[in-house]
């Protein structure tokens, strides 16, 4: 798989190879023999590429490489490929929260009707000696909290069901 | 790798709260730690002076490699024994580094009882001994005891664990090749000669040091003979005519410069290779642990946010992220060494079991070190679980954890309660180390619910008798069980009793297991094999 770049804002992909002799850029415009050598100057480079000749000074961070040359700067981030690849949207969240194991009810946030945010905290749960706070999975309309504080639930039981999204 | 996208808001009351409480449990520890290592009545500080010794602490600065971190153990060693007056058990004991190699380091604190061996000293010592042999580290003992503390000598001397285990993992250690040296620097008298005698070298400081089976008054009572220290155990008796002694010392300083010179003399095995990558410091700032872990013990919280603060980059390959959710596994680098990291997002289920041991035979088969983060309250129960075989399915992260074969580090980062702990490598199976933070728990069940089953047993017990309780009756047996359990479950109890390796802040916990790590791999690493897995 190629490396994925994102340079002044637009992606694409690049592999730096080598066939014995010297390095190959391989792009999507094709491949072409390049070199890269250190002037001596702090980060100072000169790139032969394509029958150019280029002088550039190169700053290398964690998450991007600036480069230098004829008096402007450009950044080169690097993409991570399993991220990028992961697919942004997921699974449409679920309307409901599942009781993850058997516990008992420790207190209730919202009640039904209440506007409530993606991450809000819904109800808090006690098990085996944990109290974990379920958050609600979407925006979205509470539409039932069945259970109230110490009541007891099984696993699997509905604790907070959110009203149907309408298209 | 990716890095950990952390979602904690520093601006949260949640945040801000458990930061302040966090602060303020820290500024204690600090303080009973500064204290541990410093504080001392002064009539034994001018029996120092008197003497004409160094402190315990000042010599390790003469030994150890300048600039360089010392990973002290068990600083606050019986801190809840003998009334808080013996402090870290009258011995130091750590991991630092002599000639740019890494040694362990057993020394007496003279300071505290004339450096006495009590019960805890001896566990500090022989604990020291043990991670010596399991990371083959050369020991430098620096010899400064009274002798075995004698109204406690049935917690010193007699079992298999206490003093003769001092002797003999000293002859373990010389049978595995692994070189020690003694810097004598006090009387070791009795059993204490078995110290610099058993050492491959030893330095004897002229005027303070001097070995001998029986000291003066002993040799008096025994035959009636009249003999002073130095004739009958000195530096120059004993590095002139007995052979008992190597190298004479002039003083404190030319011992330790002799020490030194020792050391770079022996010859350097390799270390053990594992995967590195570039060190890189964690992208997000470890002191934001103060205001990840939640001030109350019980509250829920992510572990991957407290990974995020501790690995290289903040960066987390994470393994069946969608498996077992209650346990993280994945994979990282600290101080740039490739290790497997288990931590606990909740409560071990079967899936969480399964992945667990599964996870622990790659990181074997790999040859990556393993580091357990607990926060435990320990294996499911209920009917359902059982049906489908949870504790069959613990005894498979048993054998896989307990089987592993590649170095494993331990962090009881919150709760460690019942089986849990065994699972997630507690004291009993064989961590390299194993640190607490401060405001961590560990007992066979929380206190809450071991108090009231011991307060249940008892009321049911009155009952039968046919004696009716009211509430105050109730809480009057209850309240004082609850009080000795939340007491006996604090990190404190732990790390004075050496459950631990001692307690961490945990914005050093990155260090400490840094330093464990680079310290295991002066031992290699075996090929893996297992007992029967119960499928």
């Amino acid at each position: 798989m190629r490396r994925i770049f994102q340079i002044d804002g637009d992606e694409t992909e690049c592999w730096l190879s080598h066939d014995g002799n010297r390095f190959v850029l391989n792009t999507p415009d094709g491949a072409m023999p390049c070199r890269l050598d250190p002037t001596g100057a702090p980060g100072g480079h000169v790139l032969r590429a394509g029958g150019r000749v280029q002088e550039l000074r190169l700053a290398v961070g964690p998450e991007a490489t600036f480069v230098h040359m004829n008096g402007r700067t450009h950044a080169i981030g690097r993409v991570d490929p399993a991220e990028r690849l992961a697919g942004r949207d997921g699974a449409a969240a679920a309307d409901r929260i599942v009781a993850p194991m058997p516990g008992v009810v420790v207190s209730v946030n919202a009640k039904p009707g209440d506007h409530v945010k993606e991450g809000q905290p819904l109800l808090v749960i006690e098990s085996m000696k944990l109290e974990t706070s379920l958050a609600a999975p979407r925006d979205g309309v509470v539409a039932e909290i069945p259970f109230a504080a110490g009541d007891s639930f099984g696993l699997k039981a509905t604790l907070a069901q959110l009203a149907a999204e309408e298209d | 790798m990716r890095r950990i996208e952390s979602q904690i808001d520093t601006n949260a009351p949640d945040f801000k709260a458990n930061h302040a409480a966090m602060t303020e449990r820290l500024k204690e520890f600090h303080a009973r730690q500064h204290a541990a290592r410093f504080e001392r009545p002064q009539r034994d500080i001018d029996r120092l002076a008197r003497q004409n010794k160094l402190g315990v602490r000042e010599r390790l600065k003469l030994l150890l490699d300048p600039g360089t971190p010392f990973l002290e153990f068990s600083t606050l060693a019986a801190c809840r024994e003998y009334d808080g007056a013996v402090p870290g058990a009258a011995v130091v004991t750590g991991i630092g580094i002599v000639q740019g190699r890494e040694v362990a380091i057993h020394a007496n604190d003279a300071s505290v009882k004339g450096g006495a061996w009590y019960p805890h000293t001896v566990k500090k010592i022989v604990r020291l001994l043990d991670v010596a042999l399991e990371n083959r580290l050369p020991v430098i003992h620096i010899c400064d005891s009274a002798g075995g503390f004698l109204p406690l000598q049935h917690g010193v001397f007699p079992d298999r664990y206490l003093g003769g285990r001092v002797f003999r993992n000293q002859v373990k250690l010389s049978q595995a090749n692994i070189p020690q040296i003694a810097v004598v620097g006090g009387h070791c008298t009795a059993g204490g000669a078995y110290v610099p005698t058993l050492s491959d070298y030893n330095i004897i400081i002229e005027g303070t040091g001097a070995i001998f089976l029986g000291g003066p008054p002993l040799v008096k009572a025994a035959t009636g003979e009249e003999v002073g220290v130095q004739e009958l155990g000195g530096a120059v008796m004993h590095t002139s005519v007995s052979g008992t002694g190597d190298y004479r010392a002039a003083t404190e300083q030319h011992a330790f410069s002799l020490a030194r010179e020792i050391v770079s003399q022996w010859t350097r095995p390799p270390k053990t290779i594992i995967e590195t990558a570039a060190f890189e410091e964690p992208y997000y700032d470890p002191k934001e642990l103060y205001g990840i872990i939640p001030k109350d013990r019980k509250t829920q919280f992510d572990m991957r946010e407290v990974l995020a603060r501790i690995v290289d980059g903040s960066r987390f390959h994470e393994y069946q992220p969608d498996y077992g959710t209650t346990m993280v596994c994945g994979f990282a680098h600290i101080w740039g060494y490739k290790v497997g990291i288990l931590a606990n997002n909740g409560v071990l289920f079967n899936d969480s079991s399964l992945k667990a041991a599964h996870f622990i035979q790659l990181c074997n088969q790999n040859r990556t070190p393993l580091v357990f983060f607990q926060n435990i309250t320990g294996y499911m129960v209920g009917r359902e679980y059982e049906e489908r075989g949870i504790a069959k399915d613990g005894a498979k992260m048993l054998m896989a954890q307990g089987g592993s074969v590649v170095p494993k580090f331990t962090v009881i980062a919150n709760a460690s309660y019942g089986a849990g702990n065994y699972g997630m490598c507690g004291r009993a199976w064989d961590a390299r180390t194993l640190f607490m933070w401060p405001q961590a728990e560990i007992g066979v069940m929380g206190a809450d619910q071991a108090a009231n089953t011991m307060a249940d047993v008892k009321i049911r017990q009155l009952q039968r008798e046919g004696k009716k309780l009211s509430d105050e009756e109730i809480a009057a047996i209850r309240d004082p069980v609850l009080e000795k359990f939340r007491h006996d479950v604090e990190a404190y109890t732990s790390t004075s009793e050496l459950w631990d390796d001692g307690i961490l802040d945990p914005a050093d916990t990155r260090n400490a297991l840094g330093m464990s790590i680079s310290a295991s791999l002066n031992a290699p690493i075996d090929d893996p094999h297992y007992g029967i897995f119960r499928l």
